[in-house]
């Protein structure tokens, strides 16, 4: 599903630049859980970055499904955002001025669908994670896990075909990071939906069926 | 799509009241100026232009002068060239109007009145003043027939019909009403109450004095040239032979009625003639307040854009393309100034009669010009929605998602320059407008200080006296009785804007052709003294001197003349070799009696020129009371009281010289007065910019300000540091602002003849005020944060 032929990224710094990730090579299928991880500074989320398609690496090329999207034109590029990619990051990212149903309901709206449609889908989300009765409120007025609860609520509302999570429970405590990721395990079993999930934690790590270990911007192994 | 825009522009303006505020009260306030400005411009661009056939509508003016000189010109002609021209092949109508102040008696009550016209039978026709009764091609072909307006019928006769009743003028003559005509608009010269038909004056038609406006509708406005022929031939042949051999000039030039308001050289004293410069600064005013108030916008938006990036980060990771953002952005500049737009109209319609006021004009919203302003508020609301959002939108929408999202990084502000010159531009704006209103100011002090040669403090003014010589000297006398009265006179003009043109000739030691024009004025034997001119040289009147020139046949009569110095000056004489000198004016022999020191007998906007007092008896119109003593309301009850027993027909009518002065300088006032309150909107509404760029600055260094107050640095420090950068703007818009504020001002003062100076302390003042009410503002915000507990803020991020 995904294709990673010799990707590199680097950022000119002063008269030289800065190597983050050098020739990278990576598959993944469809359906696969995969954690990347690796110290501070390793690239993962750059990596991760250049999955989800918010950057551009410097050479190489980057097949989703089969197709070429590393040269892809913003049009294009957004057209997969809305259609097959889903982000959950760190500081959750939700929009202060939305209710928790608007939220959820905003990645519907640039797909243009119908009110009744988004209505529809929204509802199913909120139901589905057990949410309906904070669906009015404010995101400053949740918990840290709830409001990456509705992170990942956002991120699948649209169906997307893979999810991309950037350190999903970095501010959570275990309690909430375990729920999290066990969402995301069902996530991964039940709907087949293709996860990819940077991470420092070994244990979040086990949740997946594949590891990457990334260091220097070279895998590992 | 466009319902959630609007949802998100809702809830996005109610979470930032702070911003929002100051958008929507910045951009409200400049639209209630637009729209009042906007309004007075409009009334000013239709004035005299909505007549039909306005455009074959010419009014003629006079132009005479001396070889050499610069020809006066004026507004009013001899009442004979009406019939002089009326069968020229170019002319279609003529209408002579005639202007006096009259008093009308009607049902045992009396009323001065100041509108009052005399116009031939065609006034009617030629204007286009709409007749609610009555026919426009008769009511004024006989003698002693008037129209009146339509407030004139309520005032007089209420709710009866008017036509057939009759109103005795002056306590002597009946005129009965022919017609009743719709009120004149507020935008038009000739704003009459009263219409009486010329032929009731039966004044013999003659080429010597010209008291009379002369009308013309022509048949193509393409036969001027020729017209203008006609006329000059015309003015030609009224020359004297002398006259053409010395070069004297006469000319009667066409004036397009549409531009006497604005454009017309020629003095007129009908009404308040427009200006177009203070139109332009009007106009400017009105296009700058609401450019401000723009730039505020632009400028707030912008300078959020840190906090507002993470949430265009978040919208395009989600799948939102640029344009979907960007017209996010313009729906919410779109609700701001629709608020805006809400909030303005009813501002400038409460705000309304106090501009009428201040302006001195009678605008109203509803009506034909108040129904274009709304057509032009759309232009506006699209116009600004427009401008405002454009900016914003293309500039935050233009965020890449990856910049924002990299973990706690947020993108660093950008746009500053462009911000930093837009506020410059705003301070230089206001900047320019208050040194503007400094020099008005100044001026109208220098003007009010200044000596005028004469005193015309505690002068009451009484109109309208009828009577003979012995008439009047008995009411003299008896003011004169009155405590607090010190010194009574007569004449026919106010001493501080007297407007006669005579001409001298026969003047002892001259050749027998050589003529001056010089301004004159008839007096009575207490003028000098009661209006405090005094003499260089020869003596003040005395009764002998009167009774010369009591006689009823006037070539009887031994006239005395008081020259000023300038006419001395202008005739080769020194003031004791004028003393006794032999003159004739406008046919009036005479000698010389005294010298008079130079004295301010119209606007500053001319030099002093020739004038000479003369005693007559034959023509005064307004009688003079010096008071002294504090109580003068008791003082003005007790002459009123005494007017009553001699002059009962006529109602007490009185007014002060300070205000004859004062009215002189009207459209200056005006102005200055104008200027002032929008120069004072200007600065507001530049300062809300600042104080919303300071609320954002200040929270945006809230972590740096921690940070230094952890290392040492003191309140002070902090609230220096962050008032700098501002302080240093409005230097930058001082030195923009004070050449072109010079230059402006410099122009204006030109147009008088006496003129305060320019000083550097005008500028300073200027200065001082605009960097103190920036700093003032700034300071608001910064020192509430240079106070704040830095582990507060250090927490907080």
């Amino acid at each position: 599903m995904i294709q990673l032929q010799k990707i590199s990224k680097h950022y000119p710094v002063g008269f030289g630049k800065n190597e983050i990730l050098k020739d990278i090579d990576l598959t993944i299928e469809e359906g696969e859980f995969v954690s990347i991880m690796g110290p501070s500074g390793s690239g993962k989320s750059t990596l991760l970055h250049i999955l989800g398609l918010l950057e551009e690496p410097s050479a190489g090329a980057y097949l989703f499904q089969g197709e070429r999207v590393d040269k892809m034109n913003e049009k294009k590029r957004t057209q997969l955002h809305r259609g097959a990619i889903g982000f959950v990051f760190q500081a959750y990212h939700l929009i202060d001025e939305l209710t928790v149903y608007e939220n959820i309901e905003t990645p519907l709206l640039y797909k243009s669908l119908s009110g009744s449609e988004r209505k529809s889908k929204v509802a199913d989300v909120l139901d589905r994670f057990n949410m309906v009765a904070k669906k009015d409120l404010f995101p400053n007025q949740l918990s840290g896990g709830q409001q990456q609860l509705v992170g990942i609520a956002r991120a699948i509302v649209a169906e997307p075909r893979v999810i991309l999570a950037d350190e999903p429970t970095g501010n959570l405590h275990s309690d909430q990071a375990k729920s999290i990721m066990e969402l995301f395990k069902q996530l991964n079993e039940q709907d087949k939906i293709t996860i990819v999930q940077v991470t420092h934690s070994d244990l979040n790590a086990t949740y997946g069926n594949r590891i990457i270990q990334i260091r220097d911007g070279h895998i590992q192994g | 799509m466009w319902k959630n825009y609007f949802k998100i522009a809702v809830k996005n303006l109610l979470k930032r009241k702070l911003y929002a505020g100051i958008n929507v009260f910045g951009l409200a306030t400049a639209i209630a100026c637009f729209v009042l400005l906007a309004l007075y411009l409009e009334n000013e661009w239709t004035y005299d232009r909505w007549y039909k056939n306005v455009s074959e509508i010419y009014r003629l003016r006079m132009d005479y002068g001396e070889k050499g000189e610069k020809p006066v010109q004026i507004a009013l002609t001899p009442n004979i060239l009406a019939t002089a021209i009326k069968d020229l092949p170019e002319i279609q109508k003529v209408v002579r109007v005639y202007h006096r102040d009259v008093s009308i008696q009607y049902d045992n009550k009396s009323w001065n009145e100041k509108r009052f016209i005399y116009a031939d039978p065609s006034f009617f026709q030629l204007f286009s003043f709409s007749l609610k009764a009555g026919n426009a091609a008769t009511v004024l072909n006989g003698p002693d027939m008037v129209v009146i307006s339509a407030s004139m019928a309520k005032k007089y006769f209420g709710d009866t019909d008017p036509i057939g009743k009759t109103l005795l003028i002056n306590g002597k003559r009946s005129y009965q009403v022919t017609g009743v005509a719709v009120d004149p608009p507020s935008n038009t010269h000739l704003r009459f109450d009263f219409v009486a038909s010329y032929s009731t004056l039966q004044f013999p038609e003659r080429w010597g004095s010209a008291n009379y406006y002369t009308y013309v509708q022509v048949q193509q406005p393409s036969q001027l040239a020729s017209l203008q022929a006609s006329l000059t031939a015309l003015a030609r042949q009224q020359l004297s032979d002398e006259e053409r051999s010395s070069g004297a000039n006469l000319n009667f030039v066409p004036e397009r009625m549409a531009d006497i308001h604005l454009h017309s050289v020629a003095a007129d004293l009908t009404e308040q003639k427009g200006d177009i410069r203070y139109n332009y600064i009007f106009g400017l005013i009105g296009g700058m307040l609401l450019i401000i108030a723009c730039v505020n916008f632009m400028n707030l938006a912008t300078a959020r854009s840190t906090e507002r990036s993470r949430e265009v980060g978040v919208r395009k990771a989600l799948g939102a393309q640029r344009e979907q953002l960007f017209w996010q952005f313009m729906m919410e500049s779109a609700l701001l100034t629709g608020i805006a737009l809400g909030i303005g109209l009813v501002l400038a319609r409460l705000l309304l009669p106090a501009f009428n006021q201040l302006a001195d004009v009678q605008l109203q919203m509803s009506g034909a010009g108040g129904y274009r302003i709304y057509a032009i508020l759309v232009v506006v609301f699209f116009l600004v929605s427009f401008v405002t959002g454009i900016y914003p939108a293309l500039f935050l929408s233009g965020f890449k998602p990856v910049q924002v999202l990299k973990g706690s990084q947020t993108a660093t502000p950008r746009g500053r320059g462009i911000r930093q010159s837009l506020v410059v531009f705003q301070f230089a704006a206001s900047i320019f407008f208050i040194i503007c209103t400094l020099i008005v100011q100044r001026q109208m002090q220098y003007i009010q200080h200044k000596k005028l040669g004469l005193d015309r403090s505690e002068i009451v003014a009484l109109n309208g006296f009828k009577g003979d010589v012995q008439a009047l000297e008995s009411f003299k006398g008896r003011l004169l009785q009155l405590s607090g009265v010190t010194n009574v006179t007569a004449a026919a003009e106010s001493p501080v804007d007297i407007q006669g043109g005579y001409s001298i000739d026969h003047i002892q030691d001259r050749p027998e052709s050589y003529t001056l024009n010089i301004n004159a004025l008839p007096i009575e034997k207490d003028y000098l003294k009661t209006v405090g001119i005094g003499l260089l040289s020869g003596e003040d009147l005395t009764r002998a001197d009167i009774a010369d020139i009591l006689s009823e046949q006037s070539e009887e009569r031994k006239y005395h003349f008081f020259l000023n110095e300038t006419a001395v000056r202008k005739l080769g004489w020194t003031p004791a070799s004028a003393v006794g000198k032999r003159m004739m004016l406008n046919g009036r022999t005479g000698t010389v009696k005294g010298v008079m020191k130079d004295f301010h007998f119209a606007s500053m906007k001319s030099k002093i020129e020739p004038i000479v007092l003369f005693p007559e008896y034959d023509w005064f119109q307004q009688i003079y009371v010096k008071t002294g003593g504090s109580d003068k309301q008791r003082v003005i009850a007790a002459i009123g009281a005494l007017w009553k027993e001699v002059q009962p027909a006529i109602p007490f009518d009185y007014h002060f010289l300070d205000d004859d002065f004062n009215r002189m300088y009207k459209s200056e006032y005006r102005v200055g007065a104008v200027l002032g309150v929008f120069a004072t909107l200007v600065m507001v509404v530049s300062c809300l910019g600042l104080l919303g760029l300071a609320a954002l600055t200040t929270q945006q260094r809230t972590r740096e300000i921690g940070i230094r107050k952890v290392l040492g640095a003191s309140v002070t420090n902090v609230v220096a540091m962050l008032s700098k950068d501002f302080v240093r703007l409005v230097l930058i818009a001082l030195l923009i602002s004070i050449p072109a504020a010079w230059y402006i001002g410099h122009q204006w003062l030109e147009a008088f003849a006496y003129h305060a100076a320019l000083s550097m302390g005008l500028f300073l003042i200027a200065g001082v005020l605009a960097i103190g009410v920036a700093l003032l503002t700034v300071s608001l915000q910064s020192v509430k944060a240079a106070t704040m507990n830095p582990v507060k803020s250090l927490k907080s991020e």
